[in-house]
């Protein structure tokens, strides 16, 4: 009755919230989205670096570092641009657009530092515009014009939102590998498309004042890349531009009417958003769909980059944490495709790699440079100067870009060891995406419903690869057993086992170190008191993606607490070694699950390989 | 499971070799106890001959812990590395045990 009332009251009241309550109330959520610490309890700040997540620095640093990142993420506007030209948008519209693409990327920015329900890592993550998008968006910009580009990035956006929580059990289909080489040929496939502006058949002919320009510009920035030190190194992007603008002002590519349509614009205006309608095409499911994935397995890779940068005892992967990222990121692509911006957008990896050379990981940063991004999108005269960039410089840009996302793409595809199978998967999808590529009338061969969805190269590469993934899978897992006595327990017997299956497996050795301190410690935990007679049964089964350990004992089952006992209970308690085993055993397996049949337990391990 | 021991001044270095179970854990323990016992409450524990540590090991080091605070002594771990470090992280160890890069720092420390 009481609670009733209580409820009654509660709910009666909130029309008439009082002013101290409302701020109250909007203090807590501030502090759950904000202030709250996101790194867990037992982490430990590297030495290398300054700021972790949750440091708050000065407003000096947060200020010169969210600047530094935001001209780093600059280059990725050329993504949005050349999609606009696709579609000879006109200036205003483009400069228009950029704006409002900026207030995205401070949108997709906050969304991915603040934790908003299930949304948001809270790490120092800014949004950028991604190639991940670009080869789709080009196509679907050529068939439906800027409505269906906006439309297929709302349903590549809620395409990432959903595999987001399957991320882990998609790896069997979607191994690391086969991401590699979505992103490999992501790449490939953004540099011709950029080229084929150019170079293509109906491309106006380079003259030699735009070979002198696009010279320049990559020059300057690989240049810079290769042989600078600090800030004119982390800018070289940035940099380039503003050097390929200059001598295309020089060489006379930046003509009056242009420069006229820039001094016309306002220095404030307020960007015009969702004016555009939507549409939709089933034909471009597939490209957007695989572009998504590849868009969702970067943005964990950087989650993870993230995690492992802010915690010296980092172990493995936090999923619920990369769930969160990977769901703020699909979000960010919807409202992106609402908003009305040419392009999805996705974490920013090379803000990782500068968070860690510099040191400052704070997520205040990233608050600074949404901050920024938020002010540039009320600035229209600056987005006319980069609506009006030359053919030149946006493809000498796009070189630059597309280069360190086709070698990110072969880095993960060597990480794994390249067996038979391995071999065949990669080779022949690069090969079947070149094809495309090279012979476009290729597709033609093809049954026409199969050749509407699959003829583009980044579909084609990775249809062959998932398909010819899935059929060596056979013959793929393999088991192995060994049983012990209950009398004749030796430590070492177990280790010999599990290593010398490990080496004729393939398995990595921190993976198989990590399966022999689970058994051994196990046994060790279970002897005294939960088995007493009988045979153990150790199985051991490994399928290249993950290595488990079943063990079956006849007798009772252990605790697995997901906290630490206490220092009390493990040092005073007779029942500490084996209470602190449980633990360490829970902590040691990325899954563990016990069960009793027929008065036998099983303890199931895996491990993720 | 061998345990090897050094005098530097007023702190004693102990070094246990190969496993620290729950076979070997016992005897661990008890050593740590006789060397409290005669005096030495300065005990560096330099673990980089280990290849392995179960819960058991890690409840006889919180013992020792322990018995060497009531005695006003300090006890100072060193030389944990590869496997036996993971195991140390996966029960963060570190925020229960003093632990040290190096022994010369871990002997100073425990001075």
């Amino acid at each position: 009755m009481s609670a009733a009332l209580n409820g009654k009251v509660s709910a009666g009241s909130a029309e008439e919230l009082q002013p101290h309550q409302a701020s109250s109330a909007i203090r807590g959520f501030l502090r759950r989205a904000y202030s709250a610490p996101i790194l867990p309890a037992t982490a430990r700040k590297p030495s290398s670096l300054i700021y972790d997540a949750d440091d708050r620095p000065g407003i000096v640093i947060a200020l010169s570092n969210g600047i530094q990142h935001v001209g780093l993420i600059s280059i990725n506007l050329v993504y949005p641009l050349l999609i606009c030209r696709a579609v000879d948008a006109p200036i205003p519209m483009v400069a228009n657009l950029l704006s409002v693409g900026m207030i995205v990327l401070s949108i997709g920015t906050l969304i991915q530092v603040l934790r908003l329900g299930p949304v948001g890592s809270g790490y120092m993550l800014p949004s950028t515009f991604t190639a991940s998008y670009f080869a789709p968006g080009l196509l679907a910009a050529r068939i439906g014009g800027l409505p269906l580009v906006f439309g297929m990035t709302i349903f590549a956006g809620a395409i990432e939102a959903l595999v987001a929580p399957m991320l882990n059990r998609l790896r069997t289909f979607l191994p690391v590998e086969v991401s590699g080489l979505v992103i490999f040929m992501l790449g490939v496939a953004a540099g011709l498309a950029g080229l084929r502006t150019v170079f293509g058949p109906t491309a106006t002919p380079v003259n030699s004042a735009e070979w002198l320009v696009a010279a320049m510009t990559l020059g300057s920035m690989v240049a810079l890349n290769i042989w600078a030190k600090g800030l004119a190194r982390m800018l070289c992007a940035l940099i380039g531009l503003t050097i390929g603008y200059a001598v295309a002002l020089t060489a006379g590519l930046l003509n009056p009417a242009l420069w006229s349509l820039v001094a016309q614009a306002a220095w404030l205006g307020i960007p015009q958003f969702g004016h555009f309608a939507l549409s939709f095409n089933a034909t471009l499911m597939a490209p957007f769909a695989i572009a998504s994935l590849a868009a969702a397995m970067k943005a964990a890779g950087t989650l993870t980059i993230c995690e492992k940068m802010n915690d010296s005892t980092w172990v493995r992967p936090d999923m619920r944490s990369i769930t969160r990222g990977v769901l703020s990121d699909g979000l960010a692509t919807i409202i992106a495709g609402i908003a009305g911006t040419p392009g999805g957008v996705n974490t920013s990896t090379p803000s990782a790699a500068l968070a860690s050379a510099t040191g400052v990981a704070s997520r205040n940063i990233a608050l600074v440079a949404a901050a920024i991004f938020f002010l540039l999108g009320f600035c229209p005269k600056l987005t006319a100067v980069l609506a009006i960039m030359p053919r030149a410089v946006v493809v000498a840009a796009l070189m630059y870009a597309v280069t360190f996302i086709m070698i990110n793409g072969l880095q993960i595809m060597m990480s794994r060891m390249l067996d038979a199978r391995r071999t065949f998967v990669l080779g022949l999808g690069i090969l079947g995406g070149l094809t495309v590529e090279v012979f476009p009338a290729s597709v033609n061969l093809m049954p026409s419903e199969i050749a509407a969805v699959a003829g583009s190269s980044l579909v084609a590469s990775t249809a062959i690869a998932l398909v010819l993934n899935l059929i060596f899978r056979i013959g793929v897992r393999k088991t192995a057993t060994l049983g012990v006595e209950r009398e004749q327990i030796d430590p070492q017997k177990i280790e010999t086992f599990l290593f010398e299956q490990g080496k004729a497996w393939g398995a990595r050795q921190d993976v198989t170190n990590r399966a022999s301190f689970g058994v051994i410690q196990l046994v060790e935990a279970i002897a005294e008191t939960y088995w007493k007679t009988g045979k153990m049964v150790v199985q051991a089964s490994f399928d290249e993606y993950r290595m488990e350990i079943a063990v079956t004992y006849p007798g009772e089952r252990l605790d697995l607490p997901e906290k630490r006992p206490s220092i009390e209970q493990i040092r005073d308690s007779e029942d500490g070694a084996r209470l602190l085993g449980g633990f360490m055993l829970r902590r040691n397996a990325d899954h563990i699950r016990s069960g009793i049949q027929d008065g036998k337990c099983t303890v199931h391990f895996l491990y993720d390989h | 499971m061998d345990v090897i021991e050094q005098l530097a001044g007023s702190v004693t270095i102990v070094e246990p070799r190969g496993r620290i179970d729950s076979a070997t854990a016992k005897e661990f323990g008890d050593r740590l106890s006789e060397l409290l016992n005669s005096g030495r409450h300065q005990l560096v524990i330099d673990l980089h001959s280990i290849t392995y540590i179960s819960s058991a090991g890690f409840r006889q080091l919180l013992i020792a812990k322990r018995s060497i605070q009531d005695k006003n002594g300090k006890l100072v771990l060193c030389g944990i590395s590869g496997e036996v470090k993971r195991l140390f992280d996966i029960g963060a160890f570190d925020e229960l045990l003093p632990i040290y890069p190096t022994r010369e720092a871990s002997i100073a420390n425990a001075q």
